[in-house]
């Protein structure tokens, strides 16, 4: 592999973002990639901050992603994406699920929570591109909510370079290997990722 | 011979780390859980190798003592810890490094620059130091694989212990690696060696002796670890500046090159020394280094020791040139290295003049809302807070006059909203020598301590049996979950049988009223009105008071045996009070414009909130 991309992922615990991490690395690393995947765990349960690091292409390479770096960031909240946008490199795209999960305080009217336009306008800054969906694009499956994770993938794949150099073959490949139950309603979503195109931003 | 098999495969730092042990055929492996080096023993136990014996200890002593009795009977050892257990160890650490080992004794610690999982920036090779013992520190997943089978070899050639230091992003990294798919433990016939002078510290002569062939092996390790090619020595064809690198600072190194590459960086006037031994150091790399450069770079994380080393050998050596690091005040001793402090350190010794805006990114983290962790939906410790704050009401004290001393694990996120129930955190079992502290200062109010049931076993109980000695009039409550939950959900000495690998439960139960506490209650957390009743009665009575608020880890009993139950909503009753939200704080309970939602797949039935609801608006949902 002659070149290197790095991918910044975020969003809250329990949002999937490690299992999105985890399919890309292993098939990035069938594809011969070499990989370094930095999931930070950290104290990162179900409803904290979450963030991993994903680095291809370099033989050594250290697990951080340098600020101003980032090929690609995926975002799957709205809130935390503004964490990420110090990490994009100027000209990266910013890929962002635009899910709200309010913390107690913000529901209770107690602290403010950004607003769509305020996080465009940080990645603009930024000088990123900006792709935005949003979660009533995830299709329903038998009447229960989708695989959001898995379509935020299916989006990647199809939205942003990444799809370029990792081939969605090799994606549901291991996708397919993953899980001994489930495989239709997460390949359902996978595929309705692909299909998706961007969410209008008024 | 055996044809051996290998796999390429991803694998973290600890799984490598673990994986290392089995090649170097290690047989004893022990350790307590700890982020971030708890997936070590994880791997192991989940993937069990016939003769190889595998367990999470009571702490991180007694992990390291099991490893060390084996490796002084022979065998290959294995201790794993985070940087705090190295504290709890290192008692017995000195008298093992002064012993030293006849089989090979490796001790895992991870450290945390960047505290990504709470507690001190310790550097571990702080220890290596003061305990005169050999530490070597890969700095990619692969070398740690590789790493761990020398750092044996090492540990008998030198007859001592040997440390292996990694840090969270290298524990926690994920890579590929070519590695060993079957094993064989190196199962020695274990011996018993009578020697008084190795293995007592019985008198002056003995333990001066011991000093002097501590210092010995230090030397001989620095012998072997040169012969073993551990180090390695890039001398550039020109003379010009020098670069240490240790640890991860190295795996950033080629990137911060590239970087600077715009800025006709001349590689061909770079050496570099890449250590892997942080301890011993490095004299004749270093003299090598002396002659071939004007100046040296050195860069590590967190403290200098090595640029202290070096100033040291530098002066001996009479090397004129400028040693350049964090004691110039260029580089800083907090927080996590990454490309851009190595792209730092080298355009200062180069006068390379950088762009403000390399490396440095739009700040937009503080437009973020505030997202304090709180516990899991079902979490029984929720149960246990709010009876706190509430029996504190009921007795008309002020929550403000009342001290709830805190200890590590799940149970301090009753520090956090909406509980703010909890005032400190120290280290594992100070809750309780803390409370002891306040009682005996004077406090006139109850005084609590809350501590977690694995936290208890691993060094509550000594502070417990302080209590009761000295007859500290104060209240415990062991939030006994049956699980060492923050680190993963391992096993501890009171986890359920069935659950349990150890083969033996401890129960709480039984052990705590024959310490002799004064009064003993056992409640169940998801019984408000039980809980919150135990603790009126027991906080104004004098003596030691032991409350267990028993009931298992919600994550562990849902995939065991399923949820707690359910509730359900009769949305006529609610008039939007919000106590449900404001008291519980449960991540199941939402607001929407007119209602309360409860998220059913996130809800465990716990029913604490249709326990505080004053309105039937939730209540529990029978059979």
């Amino acid at each position: 592999m002659d070149r290197s991309y790095d991918i910044y992922l975020v969003g809250v615990g329990g949002q999937g973002v490690l299992t999105i991490g985890e399919i890309l690395s292993e098939a990035a690393f069938q594809s011969g990639w070499p990989v370094n995947f930095y999931p930070t765990k950290g104290m990162a349960q179900r409803g904290g901050f979450f963030k991993a690091q994903l680095r291809l292409g370099r033989e050594t390479i250290g697990p951080n992603i340098p600020e101003r770096s980032a090929d690609l960031v995926i975002a799957m909240e709205r809130s935390e994406a503004l964490k990420a946008i110090r990490f994009l490199k100027p000209g990266g795209v910013f890929l962002l699920w635009d899910s709200v999960w309010a913390p107690t305080a913000v529901m209770l009217g107690q602290a403010s929570y950004p607003s769509l336009e305020a996080v465009a306008e940080q990645v603009t800054k930024a000088e990123g591109t900006l792709l935005t969906f949003h979660p009533e694009q995830l299709p329903p499956d038998q009447g229960q909510p989708g695989s959001d994770n898995l379509f935020v993938l299916g989006v990647v794949l199809a939205a942003t370079p990444l799809g370029s150099i990792l081939p969605a073959q090799q994606v549901e490949k291991v996708i397919e290997s993953r899980w001994k139950k489930g495989i239709e309603r997460n390949l359902l979503a996978f595929r309705a990722g692909r299909e998706a195109t961007e969410y209008p931003r008024d | 011979m055996e044809s051996i098999v290998l796999h390429k495969q991803i694998i973290s730092g600890n799984e490598a780390l673990a994986l290392g042990a089995l090649v170097g055929g290690a047989s004893v492996i022990t350790g307590y859980p700890g982020t971030p080096s708890s997936e070590a023993i994880g791997y192991l136990l989940r993937n069990p190798l016939p003769g190889v014996h595998v367990e999470w200890s009571t702490n991180e002593k007694v992990a390291l003592e099991i490893a060390a009795g084996a490796a002084w009977a022979g065998q290959r050892a294995l201790a794993t810890m985070k940087m705090s257990g190295l504290n709890v160890a290192y008692d017995s650490l000195i008298s093992f490094a002064y012993s030293g080992c006849t089989g090979g004794l490796v001790v895992y610690v991870a450290d945390d620059p960047g505290v990504t999982a709470g507690m001190a920036e310790q550097d571990s090779r702080g220890f290596a130091l003061m305990a005169d013992l050999p530490m070597l520190e890969p700095s990619t997943v692969e070398e740690a694989y590789r790493l761990i089978p020398k750092a044996f070899e090492l540990s008998e050639k030198a007859g001592t212990p040997v440390f292996v230091r990694m840090v969270t992003a290298l524990s926690h990294s994920h890579a590929a690696v070519e590695v060993q798919t079957e094993f064989t433990p190196l199962r020695r016939e274990p011996q018993l060696i009578r020697d008084i002078a190795k293995y007592t510290k019985a008198g002056a002569a003995i333990c001066l002796a011991q000093h002097r062939d501590l210092i010995q092996r230090l030397s001989k390790a620095e012998e072997v670890i040169r012969e073993m090619g551990i180090n390695q020595l890039l001398v550039a064809p020109k003379r010009g500046l020098g670069v240490i690198v240790c640890g991860l600072t190295a795996s950033y190194l080629e990137e911060a090159m590239v970087a600077l590459q715009p800025f006709n960086l001349d590689r061909s006037g770079i050496s570099v020394l890449k250590l892997v031994s942080t301890h011993p150091f490095p004299e004749q790399e270093v003299k090598t280094l002396f002659d071939h450069c004007d100046q040296i770079l050195v860069l590590e994380e967190l403290e200098p020791y090595i640029e202290t080393a070096l100033i040291v050998a530098a002066r001996r050596s009479k090397f004129p040139g400028l040693i350049r690091g964090k004691l110039d005040g260029n580089l800083s001793r907090v927080g996590e290295y990454g490309t851009r402090e190595v792209v730092k350190g080298l355009a200062q010794a180069l006068n390379i003049p950088l762009s403000d805006s390399l490396f440095s990114g739009l700040a937009a983290d503080s437009m973020a809302a505030p997202r304090p962790i709180t516990v899991c939906a079902g979490c029984p410790h929720r149960g246990t807070y709010i009876a706190i704050n509430q029996a504190i009401r009921k007795l008309k004290l002020k929550k403000d006059a009342v001290m709830v001393t805190g200890d590590i694990g799940c149970t301090i996120l009753g520090m956090n909203p909406p509980f703010n129930t909890v005032w400190n955190e120290v280290s594992m079992g100070a809750s309780l020598g803390l409370a002891q502290g306040y009682v005996w200062s004077g406090v006139a109010t109850p005084v609590i301590a809350t501590i977690g049931d694995s936290t208890f076993f691993h060094a509550g109980i000594p502070s417990l049996i302080n209590a009761v000695q000295h007859q500290a009039s104060l209240t415990l409550i062991i939030l006994d979950n049956g699980w060492t939950a923050m680190t993963g959900m391992q096993v501890n000495p009171g986890t359920a049988i069935g659950a349990q690998s150890g083969g033996h439960r401890l129960d709480l139960a039984q052990i705590i009223p024959m310490l002799g506490v004064d009064w003993f209650f056992q409640v169940d957390p998801y019984d408000l009105k039980a809980t919150t009743e135990a603790l009126i009665d027991a906080l104004p009575r004098a003596g030691v008071k032991v409350i267990l608020a028993r009931r298992e880890c919600a994550i562990q009993s849902l995939r065991r045996t399923g949820r707690a139950g359910r509730v359900r909503q009769q949305a006529e009753n609610c008039n939007l009070c919000k106590l449900c939200i404001t008291t519980t704080g449960c991540p199941a309970i939402s607001l929407t414009e007119n209602s309360i939602v409860i998220d059913q797949a996130l809800c465990n039935g716990c029913a604490l909130c249709a326990q505080i609801c004053a309105r039937e608006a939730i209540v529990r949902q029978e059979g």
